[in-house]
């Protein structure tokens, strides 16, 4: 287990970075694509669970140390994203070799829809009532049809490094 | 294998232990310190991303943009010669200025020192419209001071580090300037509406003289926190509503907000 969180740690600085570094930089219709948010689903989707919510509390405070937002909003969304999709996980229903091909991105399409708008709302919780008035539509639309598009490649990446976990396991 | 319940406990822990965190930085708890560190613990990683993006996103962008470029290089030189030009006539004016605002003890924009700093990093999330330069407390930089680029106010200071800063634009949904138009005798509200939004205008009566074009500049009130004369934005959309007896104002920045790559840290502290 301590293998898996080790290589979790590290394939989630790697998200993190690939966030800032290429994310930040190329934007759709002026939208921040967050796959610091992609990355918890993915690992959601496995099925296993506290490496989800690992995995999604630590890109969303390495993200909100970045980012001049309330500090700590964006790993509760990772929270949240992780804890369902590794209930949907469990279920075996992101499983990319036996669902349909479409699943696995659909889910993910969901979590980018919603996603942005979680954030909004927990914002009321740190007392910021205006981030609703950022583009949070543009958002909303922008990130779910990026989270359909790189779902399949990231899940992959989480499935391939649940493998580790599940061997460490035995 | 976890139980469900152990799954769910540690959901909950997880859940709680953030609002803890959002909660410590909201109330102005210890959380600079933990910033500070996550930052260093990613920037190896983002220097290795970023190495590795950069070239090919500008490989990409150098392929589409090739003619536009070009032509907005020789746009660009046309526009420095004849800005040299005012430059020169401009600076007997400042001159006379800076003698004027001494004679009356005005702090006046023009006579204030300036550091110049590069734009580092764009905001990183949908939600908040900031950039971080590459200036901070150790030339000079601190909390509060205005930043201007492109001819107009970009925004003030909102955290400084030894070496970087992060600047608050004006179109975050947080940022409120204080600014006046015309004679200066109306003061007026100006508030951001989010990164790709224009900011919208409040409390201009609708018997003030101003029109689509007009220009707002920071106001400089007694505790303001920006120095008179900065330009903040012109008008895009004027609108009276039936009953109402002031305007509803919608303006543009100055500055070109979205093309952020050089500005000026004005060393001008808010007065408290």
């Amino acid at each position: 287990m301590t293998q898996a969180r080790g290589l979790i740690t590290l394939v989630t600085l790697i998200v993190v970075a690939v966030q800032f570094a290429v994310f930040t930089e190329w934007r759709f219709a002026g939208v921040v694509v967050m796959l610091v948010w992609l990355w918890p689903v993915a690992v959601g989707l496995t099925g296993l669970t506290s490496l989800a919510l690992f995995a999604g509390l630590l890109s969303g405070l390495l993200f909100d140390a970045q980012s001049a937002t309330p500090f700590g909003l964006s790993a509760l969304v990772g929270l949240l994203l992780a804890y369902f999709a590794s209930r949907l996980g469990k279920e075996g229903v992101g499983d990319l070799d036996s669902a349909a091909l479409w699943v696995t991105p659909a889910l993910a399409a969901a979590a980018g829809f919603i996603a942005p708008l979680i954030f909004v709302v927990s914002g009321v919780f740190a007392l910021n009532f205006s981030l609703w008035r950022g583009s949070l539509l543009d958002s909303m639309l922008v990130n779910a049809v990026a989270f359909f598009l790189l779902a399949r490649p990231v899940t992959r990446v989480a499935f391939a490094m649940s493998a580790t976990a599940r061997r460490a396991r035995r | 294998m976890a139980s469900d319940r152990s799954r769910r406990r540690l959901f909950l822990v997880g859940i709680v232990g953030t609002l803890a965190i959002v909660t410590v930085y909201v109330t102005g708890g210890v959380v600079a310190g933990t910033k500070s560190i996550a930052r260093t613990v990613v920037s190896p990683f983002s220097w290795a991303a970023d190495f590795v993006a950069r070239p090919v996103g500008h490989m990409v962008a150098g392929i589409v943009n090739y003619s536009d470029v070009e032509a907005q290089n020789q746009q660009l030189r046309y526009l420095l010669g004849r800005e040299t030009l005012q430059a020169d006539q401009n600076a007997v004016a400042a001159q006379q200025l800076r003698e004027l605002s001494q004679s009356l003890h005005v702090p006046v924009a023009a006579t204030l020192g300036t550091v110049f700093a590069q734009v580092t990093v764009l905001s990183p999330t949908n939600f908040s419209a900031t950039v971080t330069i590459d200036k901070g407390q150790d030339e000079g930089v601190m909390d509060g001071m205005p930043v201007v680029a492109d001819g107009g106010l970009v925004g003030r200071i909102i955290g400084a580090s030894s070496h970087s800063a992060t600047v608050r634009l004006l179109t975050d949904t947080g940022s409120v300037v204080g600014a006046t138009f015309g004679n200066g005798a109306t003061s007026v509200l100006i508030s951001g509406q989010g990164l790709n939004n224009p900011m919208s205008v409040t409390g201009i009566p609708d018997t003030a003289s101003i029109g689509v074009g007009g220009l707002l500049s920071t106001n400089g009130l007694q505790g303001g926190l920006f120095p008179p004369g900065l330009p903040v934005g012109r008008v895009t959309k004027l609108i009276i509503n039936p009953g109402s007896s002031s305007y509803s104002v919608t303006l543009a920045p100055t500055a070109n907000l979205n093309n952020l790559a050089y500005v000026d840290v004005v060393l001008w502290e808010p007065s408290t």
